[in-house]
């Protein structure tokens, strides 16, 4: 149980980042991302494949990110002038093509087979514990990101986020350059996810293309919405309700023994589709709702 | 290694298939102002429900094909009514995530149902004729020529009926048309019972062109959303030609690019539209 737990946390620690990630994007600046998954699966790749070809993780942890922010920066150049309508198109499209890329570019990706023994920072230091260990360094990863960008919210910087997600207009008229701040939150946000992909991959140990498939940017939405877009807290507690809907279904199988393996997914997916219509429709601003004025 | 004209023979019977659904997403896009990402799963619901009829109660192909129509087009009014309707004054992009949502529900009540194995209908095999050097299918051919008059109707439909006329005007001018008496609720429901409908009879030559499981809708999101957007959001015989041109380049593009890569096509011919020619080639304003 233990060790169940351990898990279930290092990977809502994996899902935070995500919505942290999001958040910057969607939340404070009002840019359209259905693709999350796509920096999330760059920011895995890109450490998982340095690391295995026997670059430092001192070296291979940073480049994820950097990979993942300027794979962030370079969609937002070309795709940030489009209509939001449009946008989702876009990049949801972008996660799709990068996966196919991931497929079938087995040269460098390894395909269908993923990438396998991934080395797992001082793992002979630790032993027994290390699931523990992971574990406080996902939660210290989740710690730092989260004061970072709590700090970046009040800061001049995320105002002038906030004044874009409301108007544009007036945030230009006011001399602010709006273009190069959106990629620069879109960079930002896609960065984190590149952040989360690494502590996903450096723990699991293994990668593959179908570990990001379209259906876990809709979670990442999910988790924004549930807890509230635009408030860093809310981001936090959404991933963590998005983990007992997840979850909770394992649970439900011993209470429903006569459904099969696929019908409980698909009953559990359904629930996700449903809670996702209906927080849109009746509860936009999440449970906890974004204070206005909250410097 | 078959001649270039049968990747173009196989592009047009495809883009007859996706021309469908491309109608409909792009007419009902102009019509309520968001992209709906369920359209491309109404193909799986109807392909699904020709199947009860057509394998389960052993009704011929073509009646569990008409039977599709009417149960998708029930399916799209049902989720308007329930997810839509109450959203109808928010940003499209709310509306958008909320079709998201949507999509994901339907794909899996489909999985729920009959699981994930893929499926056929229960039809005779033919061989393909061979015409002109071309290996033509009989399903081919019968594919194509429905959704030739499915066209025709919808663009007679469209030109020559009150309503399809006064969807016309809402689609342009919402609050105009309300204006001048046009009961602009009456137009969404038939525009979304049609759409539901274009969108099912196309699952259904999908299911009969390739097989039936419950991503094939899914899956061809990208396609049907090239297919409206090069055709010129809110225009049908834009989003026909559009139909025609992604599924030939995507078949004939498999000559140069793995066939794994048929969904990056489509995304390519979306951002070369999005940011050359954002009207598409009906070039209407937007």
């Amino acid at each position: 149980m233990i060790a169940y737990l351990t898990a279930i946390v290092t990977l809502v620690g994996v899902r935070a980042l995500l919505t942290l990630g999001l958040n910057v994007q969607w939340g404070m600046t009002g840019l359209v991302n259905l693709g999350a998954v796509a920096f999330f699966a760059v920011g895995a790749y890109t450490s998982a494949l340095l690391a295995v070809g026997g670059v430092s993780l001192v070296l291979a942890w940073p480049a994820g990110v950097a990979l993942a922010a300027a794979a962030g920066a370079a969609l937002a150049l070309v795709a940030l002038r489009l209509r939001e309508d449009y946008l989702a198109i876009v990049t949801l499209g972008f996660a799709e093509v990068l996966r196919l890329f991931l497929l079938n570019e087995a040269w460098l990706t390894r395909g269908a087979n993923g990438v396998t023994a991934i080395p797992r920072p001082l793992h002979a230091w630790f032993g027994g514990h290390y699931p523990a260990f992971y574990l406080l360094l996902v939660l210290a990863a989740v710690g730092l990101v989260y004061t970072a960008l709590e700090r970046l919210r009040r800061s001049p910087f995320g105002r002038v986020l906030r004044a874009i997600r409301e108007d544009e207009v007036v945030a230009a008229v006011a001399g602010k350059p709006v273009f190069r701040f959106k990629v620069q939150a879109f960079a930002l946000g896609a960065g984190v996810a590149g952040l989360a992909g690494i502590l996903f991959a450096h723990y699991l140990a293994y990668v593959e293309p179908n570990m990001f498939l379209p259906q876990e940017s809709l979670y990442v939405w999910l988790a924004l919405i549930l807890g509230g877009s635009g408030n860093n807290r809310g981001a936090l507690l959404g991933s963590l309700v998005l983990l007992g809907l997840l979850e909770g279904s394992r649970f439900a199988k011993d209470v429903i023994p006569f459904l099969s393996g696929v019908r409980l997914a698909a009953a559990q997916q359904m629930l996700v589709g449903v809670v996702l219509v209906t927080m849109m429709s009746r509860r936009p601003d999440g449970l906890l709702p974004e204070r206005p004025g909250s410097e | 290694m078959p001649p270039i004209a049968q990747y173009v023979f196989n592009g047009i019977v495809t883009g007859g298939i996706l021309a469908l659904p491309a109608v409909a997403f792009s007419l009902l896009w102009r019509l309520l102002r968001f992209p709906n990402f369920a359209v491309s799963t109404y193909l799986t619901v109807g392909a699904y429900a020709a199947l009860v009829l057509n394998a389960g109660v052993h009704v011929p192909l073509e009646l569990a094909w008409l039977g599709a129509l009417a149960a998708t087009g029930a399916v799209a009014l049902a989720v308007d009514r329930i997810a839509f309707r109450p959203m109808r004054d928010r940003r499209p992009f709310s509306l958008a995530i909320a079709s998201i949502g949507v999509a994901f529900v339907l794909e899996n009540v489909v999985r729920f149902v009959w699981g994930n194995d893929f499926r056929a209908y229960d039809v005779p095999v033919s061989r393909a004729a061979s015409v002109a050097g071309l290996r033509v299918g009989r399903e081919q051919l019968l594919i194509l020529g429905a959704a030739v008059v499915l066209m025709a109707l919808s663009q007679a439909f469209l030109r020559r009926t009150r309503l399809g006329v006064a969807m016309r005007a809402t689609a342009d001018n919402p609050l105009l048309a309300a204006v001048k008496g046009v009961p602009t609720d009456r137009v969404i429901a038939v525009a979304t019972f049609g759409g539901g409908a274009l969108a099912g009879g196309a699952g259904v030559f999908v299911g009969l062109d390739a097989s039936i499981d419950p991503l094939m809708g899914g899956g061809l999101i990208i396609s049907v959303f090239a297919a409206a957007i090069l055709g010129g959001i809110g225009s049908a015989p834009g989003a026909l030609a559009g139909a025609m041109i992604v599924g030939i380049v995507e078949e004939a593009g498999t000559l140069v690019v793995p066939p794994t890569y048929k969904t990056a096509i489509g995304f390519v011919i979306i951002l070369a539209v999005l940011l050359m020619r954002p009207t598409g080639l009906a070039g209407s304003r937007s």
